[in-house]
């Protein structure tokens, strides 16, 4: 028979992109495609003696049914360490843990959004936050953003093109996919207008920790101002992303909406995972092991930089993230970045596309790279390959 | 809207609500418009009588706080009067943000419910859960803690989303034995059933759409397709569980997008549709060309009687969505279930999943498998069989005993409940209350229902307690029932009557 699917999977294919990259995953090919973090960085070790230890100490319980919030330890475990680190006054009662980020995303969706409800969002924007509010049928309304972040003034003018904005969705800390990271100023300014308008910020900060040089400026979350900021985190990124575990804050009469949301979602995230995190965080010192992958990501940014300076076409512009996986490039006006994709799959070099992170199309001369994947020899290679790839693209274009 | 009752207060009930709900409105929490419970389904969720609620309404009513409207129902009143405090921080208007999808999860009554066992000494006949002493604990430990010197980092990396591909092709070589020829490209892993039952209506269901549910059903199910918005249509049933004969003429009236049923062990009542009644509700759902969703999570759990097919083993055709879980069978909190179905539907569902959390925890899928492939399921399954048969004639035994004239129940085959119908008069609300005052939980029947139910149940468990807990339990329970029957208070009396509109 053929199955009648519901109207609202019109908004949603399967991404070209996700199908292209597939071929990524062979050993040849250099991919600055994917955000996964590197494998050789997990503490195996560690998590073996955590794997053990969990079991003797919690028995059957570490397998049983949980309560859909979360494990009480992993949620005080979770509170205590953000604020810490950024200054917030999370309390564990406020911390919902969820099947990683990506939940926390889609549970915002079903909790927030109705069909053609505005979704405002700064442009570009991350790819899995598009896809799982596209499923609930809202107004994508992109806002612009520079190197200091969202632009207050654009933030204004395009709420006030809005009839139902619900949802400010923002990546204020080295944004995937444009490793930019917001000023303070832009922080309070943005803030500042949600407040006014009534908008419930959605801060995603999976790079928070992952900073390169400075310091990560404060989240959102942590500033005063009155505007309601549900904030996401996730241990996909500073930890092992297969283990589906990551988090969200939110106030209190949000957070029982959430609540309700997930527990018809998937009842609750795997207790075993959540008592295994916990067990590391008790044990292990979670801070070192972020100390080393960041001192790991941060030569691979180092050496994709350099690469870039000597193996890119004049015409081509790039960001300089200060922390996160990814950076940005912008190629001369009428290059494609698919077409780029194209002959750089020929050399076994791929990267994604960057009209992809915006979320009404358009922008076909960007692109993402990610330098947290490959070791520091095979991005010198893939920057040079892909280098010729462009200055071919652009020399034709010229003639 | 959050109200809670104090029933060791001197305050009468229905002056604590109505003082509640005053507050709530004129703090702006409830803004004009918003629309309040009826007073059956408040009365439910707070286990008061509707006549308590009625007169606080009518207070608020007084006030000019609420109105009623014809079928709009009770509605908060927009007031010139209402007090501003513009330099007082303004909280955001919660109700209108909220997606509309949010208030198909406002029953409150399984959390409600869940607290009420958390009383120390109350004996849990209210949960859907296996027996922890008897799942096989230290065989998981060592495949745990063994796991990462078999994969290294595998098992903590990403893993596609239709699942671990070993995963997938041992739970084909599963369903094998169940009857069901499928490729591993026909089943998708799941985080439990449901995310099934969730990505299921993500899926198919738009709102307004309608879906065909059996009278009693799944509580988890009802809740989910009502978040979707979905209308629900319950097909009666009788004790050999969907009465298919009625489906027919629901199916010609309302077109609707889905049949969701449990035919094995149904939860709540425990029966099982026999062979002719699967053969014509698949013909039916060809001739009316209506998927099925079938849940499938008690069907190892017989303890007499032959084995019927499950519908996706009947179904050549495709119709079938197959669901199961083994949240019953092994260790539920490792959230892993999963789906076997047409591979276009498994795409579909796998896209849905992309955006909703990429992939099940990578590391459980492998200990799933190994233990799968270590041929262990067999011996475990023996083992909980017997000992689950022993506490369903336990229950059967303490239920004959204590002899309540009008308690109707029938003993299951297998599954983990027994449904059973009060004696007439005898309030659910009044007598939840008295169960938990006892130290004994149940759920009530009327969750299981998409709308009114013919009669009173409840359902209970036998899997989770022990043989002595079950009879301690029963027995506290029957005691209980004994009390109330032709007891009904004046409040339950005056909730169930209709007031003549004059």
């Amino acid at each position: 028979m053929t199955a009648s699917f519901a109207r609202r999977l019109n908004g949603m294919k399967a991404s070209e992109i996700r199908e292209l990259l597939k071929i990524t995953q062979q050993p040849e090919v250099i991919s600055f495609g994917g955000g996964l973090p590197a494998p050789e960085l997990f503490p195996i070790e560690d998590l073996k003696v955590v794997m053990a230890d969990v079991l003797d100490r919690e028995g059957p319980r570490a397998l049983q049914y949980s309560t859909t919030e979360g494990h009480p330890g992993l949620r005080e475990a979770i509170a205590r360490h953000l604020n810490s680190k950024l200054g917030t006054a999370f309390e564990a009662s406020g911390i919902l843990i969820t099947s990683g980020s990506q939940q926390g995303l889609d549970l915002s969706g079903k909790v927030f959004l109705d069909d053609d409800d505005e979704v405002l969002c700064e442009s570009p924007t991350y790819l899995g936050a598009i896809n799982a509010f596209r499923a609930y049928r809202p107004r994508f309304v992109e806002v612009p953003t520079d190197d200091d972040g969202m632009v207050p003034a654009e933030l204004d003018r395009a709420i006030a093109g809005c009839r139902r904005p619900k949802l400010l969705y923002v990546v204020p800390n080295f944004q995937n996919p444009t490793g930019r990271t917001w000023s303070l100023e832009r922080r309070h300014a943005v803030l500042d207008a949600a407040a006014r308008h009534g908008l419930v910020v959605i801060e995603d900060d999976p790079y928070g920790q992952l900073c390169y040089e400075g310091t990560t400026p404060p989240a959102l979350a942590s500033l005063p101002g009155g505007a309601t900021v549900i904030y996401l985190g996730t241990f996909s990124k500073i930890f092992c992303p297969g283990m589906r575990v990551g988090w969200l804050a939110a106030p209190p009469e949000i957070y029982e909406k959430y609540t309700l949301v997930k527990q018809g979602a998937d009842l609750h995230t795997s207790t075993l995972a959540q008592h295994q995190i916990l067990a590391y965080l008790e044990r292990f010192d979670i801070d070192a092991s972020i100390a080393r992958i960041r001192e790991v990501y941060r030569r691979r940014r180092d050496a994709m930089l350099r690469a870039l300076e000597s193996e890119f076409p004049p015409g081509v512009s790039w960001t300089r993230p200060r922390g996160g996986l990814f950076l940005w490039a912008t190629l001369p006006e009428g290059v494609s970045a698919r077409e780029a994709l194209a002959r750089a799959l020929e050399q076994n070099v791929a990267f994604v596309p960057g009209s992809s992170f915006f979320p009404n199309g358009g922008h076909e001369n960007t692109m993402r790279l990610n330098f947290s994947n490959m070791p520091e020899e095979r991005i010198a290679e893939g920057i040079a390959r892909l280098g010729a790839v462009l200055r071919e693209l652009c020399a034709g274009r010229a003639g | 809207m959050e109200i809670t009752i104090d029933r060791s207060s001197r305050e009468p009930i229905y002056q604590q609500i109505a003082r509640q709900v005053r507050d709530l409105i004129t703090t702006g929490k409830l803004p004009a418009g918003f629309r309040l419970p009826p007073e059956r389904r408040l009365a439910q969720a707070l286990g008061v009588s509707r006549s308590t609620v009625l007169i606080a309404y009518q207070e608020l009513r007084a006030d000019a706080l609420i109105d009623a409207h014809v079928g709009r129902g009770t509605m908060v009143t927009p007031s010139e009067a209402a007090p501003t405090h513009p330099e007082v921080e303004q909280e955001l208007p919660w109700r209108q943000l909220f997606g509309a999808a949010v208030s198909g999860f406002q029953d409150p009554l399984v959390g409600d419910l869940l607290r009420l066992t958390e009383r120390a000494g109350a004996i849990p006949l209210s949960f859907g859960m296996p027996a922890p002493e008897l799942l096989p604990f230290a065989e998981l430990r060592d495949l745990i803690t063994g796991v990462l010197d078999d994969t290294g980092p595998a098992a903590l990396l990403h893993s596609p989303t239709e699942g671990l591909t070993v995963l997938r092709a041992t739970l084909a070589q599963m369903m094998a034995a169940r009857g069901v020829g499928c490729t591993p490209d026909e089943v998708l892993v799941l985080s439990g059933s449901q995310q099934g039952l969730d990505l299921a209506a993500r899926i198919f269901l738009d709102p307004g759409d309608t879906v065909v549910v059996e009278q009693p059903s799944f509580i988890g199910a009802l809740q989910t397709f009502r978040g979707a918005r979905v209308r629900l249509i319950g097909v009666p049933t009788d004790e050999h569980g969907m009465r298919t004969d009625v489906l027919e003429s629901v199916l010609s009236r309302f077109r609707p997008k889905l049949i969701y049923t449990l035919p094995t062990f149904q939860n709540p009542s425990g029966s099982v549709l026999p062979l002719e009644r699967r053969q014509h509700l698949l013909a039916l759902s060809r001739r009316y060309q209506v998927p099925i969703l079938e849940d499938d999570p008690y069907s190892e759990l017989r303890y007499e009687g032959d084995p019927v097919p499950s519908l996706r083993a009947l179904d050549p055709a495709g119709n079938v969505l197959y669901l199961s879980t083994f949240s019953k069978l092994l260790f539920p909190g490792m959230r892993l279930g999963f789906l076997v179905a047409p591979r276009l539907v498994v795409r579909q569902f796998a896209l849905a999943r992309q955006t909703a959390d990429l992939h099940s925890n990578t590391l459980g899928q492998w200990v799933l498998d190994r233990f799968l492939q270590g041929g262990r399921m067999g011996d475990h399954m023996r083992a909980v069989r017997q000992a689950y048969r022993r506490r369903r004639d336990a229950m059967d035994a303490a239920l004959r005993e204590a002899a309540v004239p009008g308690l109707v129940w029938q003993r299951p085959q297998g599954g983990f409940y027994f449904w059973c119908r009060l004696p007439a008069g005898v309030g659910p609300a009044a007598l939840l209350a008295r169960a938990a005052e006892a130290g004994v939980s149940y759920l009530p029947g009327r969750a299981c229902f998409a709308d009114e139910p013919p009669a009173e149940f409840i359902r209970l468990n036998f899997s989770y307690p022990d043989e002595e807990q079950i009879r301690e339990g029963v027995a506290r329970l029957t005691g209980v029932i004994r009390q109330e029957t032709g007891h009904p208070s004046t409040a339950e009396i005056q909730a169930a009557s209709t007031r003549p509109i004059v």
